[in-house]
């Protein structure tokens, strides 16, 4: 999904098939209602610079949660007074991000300990 | 049920496209506004702040064309685009797209009506409830007998298996129809004898009243057909409860069936009336079926149990027939008993109905070939016009694949229309089909009025298959040769101004193929329309039109042969002198079947058809006895060991020898009873077998044997003499009709050997008009495409016979190859059916045309050749005609 471009930055982490939709669920249960710019914004801010989104591939993601009925967009105005569609979770976007987040840490607890053993 | 959501979504977006589109570009517009208000904060300029958001943001086209994939269907969105783009094509020529259409809507739509009938026939499940879980009881005989009589079983071996078998929900007798008199008017009416079970088990649909009660006494009652009850009770709904006097017993009305039943016969047919079983001996006075256990009227009709399958209930039956066998021997044994499901035509395994299907299947399919090469030939030359634009397209990136699909789309879209229309063209001729059945009932038989031409879901699936086969048939070789040419080659040289040589080359095969398969049609409905013109005076050898033959019910309970034979004897004598007949005679009737038993001539076996007659006979016919004597009344009425023969008789069996006094042997039940004749007069060839040739070899041997009847020559009208066998002493005989040879035998042959060449001919000038229309068509246009290389060269001095040559041989060979091809074809097809007449009762669909028939073929090659110069004069004038000044401007 994600990819890193710019060749002068330190090594950065591409992000894992899926990753992203559960990120963006996570990102807009605890913000609130944000349009793409501030949640790309958020992104690069959390993850320390380790993680470069080109900004447009947040796009296709949010198409998907939104025709999965898991988040609603809605135009609003911004603190800047420009025009943005915002984007806020749904009900079943929270049911399902707790199931995805539950499968995510099974997913990472078996893989860590995988690599722990060896 | 996610991902049910987002094909839904997906789906809705497809249609959504500029919306969804808009409401995209304005987001990323919004974000990129964003981003830049973010770097003009840091100080940068607007311009060099804009710069830095558009490469913050990454690839905007990118973004774009995922944004679109992940709301939509990719593909579906590329087939949409085809889509419009082919429609648009089509409505730029509108005069191809007209022709294209209405070919195919006539090619599929003959195919479509032929199947609909087919259907109809064949596939359509019985009229019943649950049809799926009813059988029909056959029986199969050791002397390997076939027919009607392998539904036929007696009401004795009914009650048998009734009363035993565990396998069957229910069983069901009906019997075939039957002649019963109305009381006051002695109308003839149609009954069909049940059993009391036959609405309750089967579940007929009826649309008033009740059916029988399945397990009461056998009540006075009777259900009516929609069919009767409209046309002798007036319509009137109040008519339930009402009794009606039938000749024997009065009667109450219970019912009405629903206009859609169709009956359950086997050989179909919908009754005026449904009797219960009992009230048979009652309405047909002077025979009962009861307690006759080889006297088999019944048809057996078998609900399976719900789970049950077919095999545990056939072996059953099976075995119940045989055990009944034991007890009441018969002189043919039965071996097998099976439980074909049934179809409105129950003997679908017949080989002569799979013949007749399949023949019109072929012929059917030979017309949506010609159309289909037809229209790929004109999607060729289309092409050579077209060839620019694709090259520009391939060129611009568009793969190969790509353009071989969106040329496929056109011709979807062509035959989706062509289907269409002739889908809408089945509906509109089998509608009157079904008219003109009805308005002929009382000739074509009321078995084949009762049939149901509706079309259902069978035939709007068979009408899109044939449409997609045909898309791909007429679109496929076209499309690929298009595709494949050579990007470069194609930019540099002009569009059409050079032939592609594969592609005339499958040109000219495709109209070579066309008119090979429509001379082929045009040939072999020639031959059967000179048949039916000698049909129509064709001299049967004897004078039909004063004779009249008895029908009736014998008058006795006893069916033994000897009973019946002096039953017709005395008939015979009842109605010999009476002033209003000229001449009475027992004897086989023309047209109601053959015999051909084994012949044994000095020592040699061979074969000839067979009937009998008594004094008098030949005179009743009018044939004429050329040499020798006719039977003395003695001879005829005591079964004389004497025969008279045909002339062609003669010269079969004794060829050059004076057949007077000479014997033969027949083998009277095809098991070696042998008897021997002697012969005693020579008599005139007839049509007695059927309408289309002089039998072969005809015998007449002396007897009042099976399958004669009385037949009487009176030259009063048919009204007088029905009242003369009206007034036959009931002893004799019942229900006594008198039917005119030539109106009641003759003329129904007559008329479907008419319609039969009809329908052929018909069907022949369709695929000679679609392949002529094709062929002027793609000839004309590719002499408009090749304008300017013939203007160049007429401009440098090419002489106009030099042209004319190229023009005229591109249409000129495949015109005459394929000629040659039909003409070829058609002979063998005439003569592979004239090979079937060597047996001698089988039938001449060409009414003795020679299978080679001079005429027709002459005519064909006449017009083939009339053909190939008319299609090759077109390019010649359009040639002739071009003006290299205006040419060479012509681009």
């Amino acid at each position: 999904m994600g990819s890193t471009s710019q060749p002068s930055e330190a090594p950065r982490l591409a992000l894992l098939q899926g990753t992203l939709d559960l990120i963006l669920l996570r990102t807009l249960e605890t913000m609130g209602p944000q349009h793409a710019y501030a949640i790309a914004t958020r992104l690069e801010q959390v993850s320390g610079n380790q993680l470069r989104l080109n900004q447009g591939t947040l796009y296709p993601a949010l198409v998907r949660l939104e025709q999965q009925g898991w988040i609603s967009g809605e135009w609003r105005k911004t603190e800047s007074n420009r025009d943005a569609k915002f984007y806020s979770i749904t009900r079943s976007g929270r049911k399902a991000l707790q199931e995805e987040t539950g499968k995510w840490r099974r997913l990472s607890d078996l893989v860590e300990k995988l690599l722990c053993e060896s | 049920m996610r991902i049910v959501k987002r094909v839904v979504a997906r789906g809705l977006n497809l249609f959504l496209h500029a919306s969804r589109d808009r409401e995209m570009n304005r987001e990323i517009d919004a974000h990129l506004r964003l981003l830049q208000d973010e770097f003009e904060r840091k100080g940068m300029d607007p311009a060099s702040a804009r710069t830095a958001a558009l490469r913050s943001f990454g690839s905007l086209e990118g973004t774009r064309e995922s944004h679109r994939e992940a709301r939509s269907f990719m593909w579906a969105e590329q087939s949409l685009k085809d889509l419009r783009y082919a429609v648009r094509g089509l409505l730029r020529t509108p005069g191809f797209t007209t022709v294209a259409v209405l070919t195919l809507a006539l090619a599929i739509g003959v195919n479509t009506a032929l199947f609909t009938v087919y259907n109809s026939v064949a596939l359509k499940s019985f009229p019943v409830h649950d049809a799926a879980r009813v059988v029909r009881f056959e029986r199969w005989f050791e002397s390997h007998s076939q027919g009607r009589i392998q539904y036929a079983f007696s009401w004795p071996e009914f009650d048998y298996v009734r009363t035993r078998a565990r396998g069957f929900r229910s069983l069901v007798a009906a019997s075939w129809l039957a002649p019963v008199n109305q009381a006051k008017t002695a109308a003839s009416t149609v009954a069909q004898f049940v059993s009391p079970n036959y609405f309750d088990a089967l579940g007929v649909p009826l649309q008033a009243g009740r059916g029988f009660l399945a397990d009461g006494p056998g009540e006075r009652a009777i259900v009516v057909s929609a069919r009767y009850w409209h046309r002798a009770l007036g319509s009137d709904p109040g008519i339930v409860g009402h009794s009606l006097p039938l000749d024997g017993a009065v009667v109450t009305v219970i019912g009405i069936t629903s206009e859609s039943f169709t009956g359950t016969s086997v050989n179909p047919g919908v009754p005026d009336f449904w009797a219960p079983l009992s009230l048979q001996p009652v309405l047909m006075r002077g025979q009962s079926w009861f307690g006759q256990p080889t006297r088999r009227t019944l048809q057996i009709l078998g609900r399976l149990d719900g789970s049950a399958s077919t095999a545990p209930a056939q072996t059953e039956a099976e075995l119940l027939i045989q055990q009944f066998a034991t007890v009441h021997p018969d002189t043919d044994r039965t071996v097998h008993v099976t439980l074909p499901h049934t179809s409105y035509f129950p003997n679908v395994d017949d080989l002569r109905f799979r013949a007749l299907a399949a023949g019109v299947m072929l012929i059917g399919g030979l017309i949506l070939f010609v159309a289909c090469a037809n229209i790929g030939n004109m999607l060729l030359a289309r092409g050579a016009a077209r060839q620019r634009e694709i090259s520009s397209r391939m060129a611009l990136g568009a793969s190969a694949g790509r353009i071989v699909r969106q040329l496929l789309t056109e011709s979807v879209v062509l035959a989706s229309l062509g289907g269409a229309a002739g889908f809408a063209a089945s509906l509109w001729t089998t509608r009157l089909l079904a008219l003109e059945l009805a308005a002929n009932a009382s000739l074509v038989g009321g078995d084949v009025a009762a049939v149901d031409l509706t079309p259902d879901f069978r035939v709007l699936i068979y009408a899109a298959l044939i449409s997609l086969a045909s898309a791909v048939l007429f679109g496929l070789s076209p499309a690929l040769r298009l595709a494949s040419r050579d990007v470069a080659s194609a930019l540099k040289s002009d569009a059409g101004a050079t032939g592609n040589s594969g592609r005339s080359r499958l040109r000219a095969w495709l109209m070579g193929a066309q008119v090979a398969v429509s001379i082929f049609l045009l040939a072999s409905a020639g031959l059967l329309v000179r048949g039916m013109l000698r049909a129509r005076n064709a001299d049967t050898g004897f004078d039909s039109r004063g004779v009249f033959v008895l029908n009736a019910d014998p008058g006795s309970y006893d069916d033994s042969p000897t009973a019946m034979a002096s039953l017709k004897v005395a008939v015979a004598e009842k109605l010999r002198g009476r002033s209003e007949i000229d001449s009475v005679s027992i004897g086989g009737v023309p047209f109601t079947g053959t015999w051909t038993p084994p012949a044994i001539v000095d020592g040699a076996q061979s074969s000839t058809l067979g009937s009998y007659a008594s004094h008098g006979y030949f005179e009743t016919l009018g044939i004429a006895i050329v040499r020798g004597r006719d039977f003395t009344p003695a001879e005829g009425q005591n079964s004389a060991p004497l025969a008279l023969v045909s002339e062609s008789t003669a010269r079969r069996l004794w060829p050059g020898k004076d057949p007077l006094g000479r014997q033969f042997t027949l083998d009277m039940n095809f098991k070696g009873q042998m008897k021997t004749f002697e012969v005693i007069g020579l008599v005139r060839d007839v049509r007695y077998s059927n309408l289309t040739r002089p039998d072969p070899a005809h015998v007449y041997i002396a007897g009042p044997g099976p399958a004669s009847t009385v037949l009487i020559r009176s030259k009063a009208s048919r009204e007088t003499v029905a009242r003369v066998f009206a007034n036959l002493p009931e002893s004799l005989v019942r229900n006594a009709r008198a039917l005119n040879l030539d109106d009641s035998f003759i003329a129904p042959m007559r008329r479907i050997s008419d319609a039969l060449a009809a329908i052929s001919a018909a069907l022949a000038l369709l695929a000679v008009a679609i392949a002529g229309i094709g062929i002027f068509g793609v000839v004309s246009f590719l002499v408009g495409q090749r304008t300017r290389e013939i203007g160049v060269r007429m401009a440098l001095g090419a002489n106009t016979a030099g042209i004319l040559k190229g023009a005229v041989v591109q249409t000129l060979r495949p015109a005459l190859v394929g000629s040659v091809c039909g003409i070829a074809m058609a002979a063998c097809f005439s003569a592979t059916l004239n090979s079937t007449l060597r047996f001698p009762g089988s039938f001449d669909l060409f009414y003795g045309v020679p299978f080679y028939d001079p005429v027709t073929f002459g005519a064909i090659v006449l017009f083939a050749a009339l053909l190939a110069i008319t299609a090759s004069a077109v390019p010649a004038r359009r040639a002739f005609r071009i003006d290299p000044a205006s040419a060479l401007r012509y681009e």
